[in-house]
């Protein structure tokens, strides 16, 4: 009654387990080599050895508590083994003290609220604090009126600013005209040049006036607000009497309103097209969410409007309401790699995010800054991490082209990759993400394994771990149509961008347990409607559309 | 579970650390998150229930990892002493000692160590008695591999823990993880506890960390660590003072070399105790459900029974289990983030403060310091019980003991018992949330449980009204008649050796209802293995098909700690509801199921029948994975759950009817589409009103006759009839097959002959008892519980005239359809559309003109149209014809 034959070879962690035993008149010895630690169900084993051996059933108990002590005291041993291994080391020397020790106290410091070095008090978490407070207060409508207030006078002088670089240009142009008149006659072309040169500096002079001066009132503008709203949480708090208070409130509100309709000015709404759907995804568990395709700039989403357009004030109160709850709008923006706002879709967005002053977070281009410093560290810590483990990537060829792009310039983002701004002064969005695309994906042929799609999955991930529960996704991956952009491309990219987010929202229900997100698809304004129709009758197809509910009155 | 007696109810919170980005597991499939594998290892936890250790009760996933555990607690600890800066007296430190040790003996029994011992998580209960808090962190962890924070409080660190190192993911000088720490680490702690108690102050106390445990590093040096340590803190005249066998301990518990030092469990029996131990009787468990020994063996009763309720104490809800508490406590608005919120635990940052700036490709972000709020406080926080004691403050004190002798009272009768009954009309959904009808139907549950299987008949009675949640594994177990010692049975199964399925099985368990946090975890994928393994091997002549893991899932779920128990279950299911299903060709059942189904289809909804006939929608294309398992792999767990505790209650025919129920929720859009459009629709079943389902299933069976589901390989009728404490054989729960088999029962059908029939066959036994022909005068049965029928005869007027059933009509076969196939209008039709709806029964001489005239009938969109099995000659024997007596 043996085990097979010992064939294994002997291992310092395999042990045998012998046991003795009766049966009529003959001595029985089992023997069982064990691996230690052991990892299989001491009652198993007990199982599968009677069966196998077919060992009688008197001694069922006698064999399970002998091959249970038998574990139980090699167990203890191995873990003594062990330990004092450890402790040798120490002594030996071959373990360094200090460096053991001071890796210990650093991961409790790290991770231990009870080692962890004393909070310093945040100002910007208290005012944050402060301000959901009272924007969930009967306080909100004078906030948002007061800010609102601020807004108009910012936009008074945009509008003034605008209009007296208008008024340089067209002088200039005049001169310019002149000037060229007389080039030939009694001017050189230096002459020219001069003036131009002239005009540049008089329309940069001109312009850096109004952004020094644009960003004074915007400074005064956030400390008169912060200061305000921090005296009136306070006010609220200390008198137990809030009716008086709320007069206050009112009071102030209704002379604000008044000043706020006298600015008004009425914006053409444009025709949006959009569309909703309701969603399940998931094979047995399903999870709900609302999908919306809509036509419109993408920037729409963040244009403050006048109070006096419809649904503008709500829209702001929404958004106010939610900046510092769990719910946040997120928006994706597609840039080009370099971390700026001059050019482009960059330039639009920042002139739309400086028109109304940030309360709450630093200006773009602060942000920006900020970004900047960022990926130069991420940067280095990743040639620092790639020095240390090299020849182990596997796709040499793809990271070599990358790295001489980095190399190039260190401070530009690759494609896929993006940043990410907040911001409290757009009307419908908190969180832009700034995803880097390269010319590829005007092309016709990009796949699921795209950066700018890896980006995307991404960012979904982000708004997993950060609760962005709304989240606008330009469809198309443009936001301009051009001329090879033809039906056909833009079917197969909506396919394709469509069938990979429903990949992604399903890995994300893993990642969150399923809380249901709206997803916005944003195509730009200048697709036909044709087009925007055919696109819609897509998503039902590739998303299942949950059923309708009919309410029947059977039987 | 033990009462909860004067124990509270504590929760602490923690994070999981999070997974390195884009990482795969080795499989393919995305790597299970830490906070899972945490709650999986945990659930084992729950079942460890020891006088000395707190009971753990639930762990709950929260946001972003973090992890919230629930169990017994107390206020009062051992710190409560340190606090007071005062020694403790020897005889004290002794009793500590002692039940500490009683409870780390406990643990190692059970492959558990502490590890993080300290005076906070010693508790005391009102007694004096000590409870061992946080005992199961360190397990549940993986040995503290799943968190980024150290298991252990840095005084109380046995020395080889110390040595062995830490492990910090972001530690690049530390790849893998230190190994587990045995037992006796778990002594010096203890070592250190007591040692502080004596001494009246805290060890090493207001050394910065690094500094202590190179300390501690050091004392391996000395001869007298006791000694060295009293003189380093100033307390070694205390100590001197202390009686030898005190000393002797503390020696003996802070030895430096792990060989040397004691386990728990040479410590008990360690002389220094001779003075105690007496005092302490070891403990037991108690016997469990199934098992082979009495259950009642040890139970004794007091000479004066009253000596029994001599507890004047009114408080009857701590005497319930601490899990039944805490359900209850959460079915009355607790919310266990919220506590922790408000004792600021939980401190969360606006997410908007906490985004990073910048993201690259691989999705490693950048730009944001750690967060504060996800640091390690471990503190307790007692679950207030007010708000629940307030809910249940009208419910009287009877309604706890309810008396379960009369069989004729359903619910316990009390002051709220009207209430109550309003309550039981009222939607499952409700039901299951409202805390008085719970509480009632928990305590009735539990107590007929307890007296199972002497009960059984009463737990089929209550399980009709519904099954609690928090008892529904027990209960199926009991509908499925699990009885024996399951445990033994179980253990002998060898679930190591490979066997070929391996492979198939270690496919599809990480395929198999994964949305769920225990099915998905490791513990989970591992117990799945081993129930789907044992069934494979100890069902030789079945085979593993897939679909066999999804069946396996809700028993999985609802035994997760007791996997003999969900193999059990399981192992009575199968053979009930899908007999022979595994076989390894098990194409004929198939088929044959398929082939009645269809006809059930027809016999209850004619116009979709029609429909799908005409499209070539057959249910071979939809309903295999249904029947198969038995719906498990349509849908998510908790609808499957109120799916089984009515399909429970049914025979093996009840599925057909939750089939044609499932059909009748999609029936517009079914009826609305073509094939390809059907095909869509079920590759991805579109939501299903579950409760409805079970309504409308329930009204459809009760309008089947039985023999029409009738099928010659359903399992056999079982040979003993071992009804020791057998059910009630009621019309809905008793097997068509089970009954016994005469003359005028069914006979067996070949599959080609089934298939060309469009509506089914019933018996003349059952044609028989539902016209109420019996001879021996009018069945025991009401009429209210039987459909309606009506015999239709389709032989010419002259065989009618020469004998038929009483209260049959006669259409004759060849004047009721016209050329066409629609009805023709004349008397005979006219008194059969009067009849639409009852069920009809096709009398004729031969099966294939009645099965042609029942087509008719169906096309013509008849509902519940049937055959009469062997025709008018089957009745002739019975003398149940009559002739009328001629008209004049």
């Amino acid at each position: 009654m043996k085990l097979k034959n010992n064939n294994e070879k002997k291992m310092c962690d395999i042990l045998e387990f012998v046991f003795e035993f009766k049966a009529g008149k003959h001595n029985c010895v089992l023997k069982v080599p064990l691996q230690f630690p052991v990892q299989q169900n001491i009652s198993d084993l007990h199982g599968r050895l009677m069966l196998l051996h077919k060992i009688p059933c008197y001694i069922e108990n006698e064999l399970k508590s002998s091959l249970s002590s038998f574990i139980e005291k090699e167990t203890i041993l191995d873990y003594d083994r062990e330990a004092e291994l450890a402790l040798q080391r120490l002594t030996n020397g071959d373990v360094d003290v200090n460096q053991l020790t001071n890796a210990w106290s650093r991961s409790y410091a790290e991770t231990t609220l009870e080692h962890a070095r004393p909070e310093e008090p945040s100002w910007d978490e208290d005012f944050a604090d402060v301000y959901h407070e009272l924007i969930h207060s009967p306080a909100s409508d004078t906030l948002l009126n007061l800010e609102h207030n601020y807004f108009v006078s910012i936009s008074e002088l945009i509008s003034e600013r605008d209009m007296e670089i208008k008024k340089l240009q067209e002088r200039q142009a005049a001169e310019m005209d002149k000037v060229m008149h007389e080039l030939g006659n009694t001017l050189s072309d230096q002459d020219v040049n001069a003036v131009a040169s002239q005009h540049f500096d008089a329309q940069q002079v001109l312009e850096n006036k109004w952004a020094s001066e644009l960003k004074q009132v915007t400074c005064i503008q956030k400390q008169e607000y912060q200061e305000w709203v921090i005296k009136l949480h306070q006010d609220l708090q200390k008198s137990n009497n809030s009716s008086q208070i709320n007069e206050e409130i009112k009071v102030q509100s209704s002379q604000l309103s008044e000043a706020a309709d006298s600015g008004a000015r009425m914006f053409e709404e444009q025709p949006q097209l959009e569309e909703s759907f309701t969603i399940h995804l998931g094979a047995q568990l399903k999870t709900m969410h609302n999908l919306r395709l809509v036509r419109a700039d993408v920037l729409d989403f963040c244009k403050h409007r006048h109070h006096g357009s419809s649904g503008a004030k709500l829209r702001r109160l929404q958004t106010a309401l939610s900046l510092y709850s769990s719910s946040l709008c997120g928006l994706v923006l597609l840039v080009d790699n370099r971390v700026n706002s001059y050019s482009g879709i960059k330039r639009d967005f920042a002139t739309v995010a400086k028109e109304c002053t940030d309360f709450h977070f630093h200006c773009l281009e602060e942000q920006l800054e900020e970004v900047q410093q960022v990926v130069l560290y991420a940067r280095a810590q990743r040639s620092s991490k790639q020095k240390e483990q090299p020849g182990e990537s596997g796709n040499r060829k793809n990271g070599d082209d990358k790295s001489k792009n980095i190399e190039r310039n260190p401070s530009n983002i690759l494609p896929g990759e993006f940043y990410i701004s907040r911001h409290s002064n757009l009307s419908e969005v908190h969180v832009v993400f700034h995803l880097c695309v390269d010319d590829n994906v005007r092309s016709g042929n990009i796949t699921a394994r795209d950066p700018a799609i890896m980006g995307l999955r991404n960012i979904l991930k982000v708004c997993c771990t950060h609760d962005v529960t709304t989240v606008t996704i330009p469809l198309l991956l443009v936001h301009d149509m051009s001329e090879e952009m033809t039906i056909p491309w833009c079917l197969k990219r909506a396919e394709l961008v469509f069938k990979c987010v429903k990949g992604f929202m399903m890995e994300m229900a893993s990642w969150d347990g399923g809380i249901s997100r709206t997803v916005q698809f944003l195509v730009p304004k200048s697709i036909s409607e044709e087009m925007f129709y055919q696109l819609s009758n897509m998503l039902p197809q590739i998303f299942r559309v949950s059923s309708t509910l009919t309410l029947t009155s059977k039987h | 579970m033990r009462p909860l007696k004067d124990a509270q109810l504590g929760a602490f919170t923690f994070f999981a650390s999070a997974l390195p980005h884009d990482v795969c597991g080795s499989n393919g499939l995305p790597l299970t998150p830490n906070s899972i594998k945490i709650l999986g290892r945990f659930q084992i936890l729950k079942t460890i229930t020891h006088p000395r250790l707190c009971q753990y009760v639930d762990i709950s996933r929260g946001k972003h990892e973090r992890l919230i555990v629930v169990t017994e607690h107390y206020e009062s600890s051992l710190s409560d002493f340190q606090k007071q800066g005062k020694t403790v007296s020897p005889e004290k430190v002794l009793q500590v000692a002692y039940e500490v040790l009683e409870g780390l003996e406990f643990m190692n029994k059970h492959g558990l160590v502490h590890r993080a011992l300290n005076a906070h998580n010693v508790l005391m209960d009102c007694k004096g008695n000590v409870k061992l808090a946080k005992f199961g962190f360190y397990h549940m962890t993986d040995h503290g591999a799943d968190v980024d924070f150290p298991i252990g409080y840095p005084s109380y660190l046995a020395p080889e823990v110390i040595a062995q190192g830490s492990f910090h993911p972001t530690d690049p000088s530390h790849d893998e993880a230190p190994p587990p720490s045995g037992p006796k680490a778990d002594v010096w702690s203890l070592g250190v506890l007591l040692f502080e108690l004596c001494a009246g102050r805290r060890l090493l106390h207001n050394i910065e960390i690094s500094e202590r445990l190179k300390f501690i590093l050091t004392l391996g040096c000395m001869d007298d660590i006791v000694t060295v340590l009293a003189e380093e803190h100033g307390c070694l005249d205390t100590i001197k003072e202390l009686p030898e066998n005190v000393q002797e301990l503390l020696r003996k518990c802070l030895t430096f070399l792990p060989s040397k030092r004691p386990t728990p469990a040479e410590l008990l029996g360690d002389p220094v105790f001779s003075g105690i131990s007496c005092q302490y009787t070891p403990f037991q468990k108690p016997v469990s459900l199934f098992s082979s020994s009495l259950r009642c063996a040890h139970l004794e009763l007091p000479d004066d029974i009253s000596d029994l309720c001599k507890d004047e104490d009114e408080d009857y809800l701590s005497e319930r289990a601490i899990d039944e508490v805490y359900h209850l406590w959460c079915l009355a608005g607790g919310d266990l983030e919220k506590e922790l919120t408000n004792k600021e635990i939980i401190q969360s940052k606006p997410p908007i403060c906490t985004l990073s700036n910048f993201v690259m490709e691989d999705g490693e972000s950048f730009g944001q310091g750690r967060d504060r709020s996800f640091l390690l406080d471990d503190t307790t926080v007692t679950l207030s019980l007010c708000q629940l004691r307030n809910r249940l403050k009208d419910v009287a004190g009877e309604a706890y003991y309810p008396l379960l002798e009369d069989e004729q009272s359903s619910l316990p009768q009390s002051n709220s018992s009207n209430e109550l009954s309003a309550t039981v009309t009222l939607p499952l959904i409700i039901r299951e949330r409202d805390t008085e009808y719970q509480l009632i139907r928990i305590i009735l549950f539990d107590r007929l449980l307890k007296g199972y299987p002497y009960k059984k008949n009463l737990v089929w009675k209550e399980a009709r009204v519904d099954i609690p949640p928090l008892v529904r594994g027990l209960a199926w177990a009991a509908l499925l008649g699990i009885e024996g010692d399951i445990q033994a049975k179980y253990e002998s199964i060898d679930k190591d050796t490979p066997i070929p399925t391996d492979r198939q099985i270690e496919v599809d368990i990480p395929r198999c209802h994964q949305y769920d946090e225990l099915l998905s975890s490791p513990q989970g994928h591992i117990k799945f293995r081993r129930v789907l393994k044992a069934w494979v091997v100890s069902h030789p002549d079945l085979v593993y098909w897939q679909g066999l893991d999804s069946l396996c899932a809700p028993f999985l779920y609802l035994n997760f700690n007791n996997e003999a128990l969900a193999y059990a279950c399981m192992s009575a299911f199968i053979p009930k509801y899908l007999y022979n299903f595994f076989l390894k060709d098990n194409s004929h059942v198939i088929q044959e199921y398929l082939t009645v189904f269809s006809q059930m289809i027809a016999f209850h909804d004619p116009e979709l029948s029609n429909h799908l006939n005409e499209i070539g929608f057959i249910p071979d294309l939809y309903a295999i994975p249904w029947f198969l398992t038995m719906f498990t792999h349509v849908f998510p767990l908790h609808k499957i759950f109120h799916l089984w505790d009515t399909l429970l209650l049914g025979n093996s025919s009840f599925p057909f009817c939750i089939g044609v129920a499932i059909l009748q929720q999609l029936r517009d859009r079914l009826l609305a589409n073509g094939f390809n459009e059907c095909i869509l629709l079920f590759s991805d079943l579109p939501e299903i009103d579950i409760e409805r389902c079970v309504r409308e299933s329930i009204n459809l069976f009760c309008w089947t006759p039985k023999s029409a589901t009738y099928r010659q390989h359903a399992q056999p009728p079982k040979t003993t009839a071992d009804n020791g404490f057998g059910k009630t054989a009621t019309y809905y729960s008793s097997d068509y097959q089970d009954m016994p088999k005469t003359d005028l029962s069914r006979e067996p059908l070949a599959l080609c002959d089934l298939k060309a029939e469009l509506s089914p066959r019933i018996s003349a036994e059952d044609l028989i008892d539902l016209c109420e022909l019996s001879l021996s005068g009018p069945t025991k049965r009401s009429r209210a519980g039987k459909p309606k029928i009506v015999a239709v005869d389709i032989r010419s007027v002259e065989d009618y005239s020469r004998g038929h059933i009483s209260g049959s009509i006669n259409v004759a076969f060849n004047t009721a359809f016209g050329p066409d196939g629609e009805l023709v209008q004349c008397p005979a039709t006219g008194v059969l559309q009067n009849y639409r709806g009852r069920v009809i029964v096709v009398i004729s001489h031969a099966m294939k003109s009645a099965a042609m005239f029942a087509a008719h009938l169906v096309k013509v969109n008849f509902p519940r149209v049937c055959i009469l099995d062997g025709g008018i000659n089957k009745l002739k024997p019975t003398g149940l014809l009559t002739v009328p007596s001629p008209q004049i």
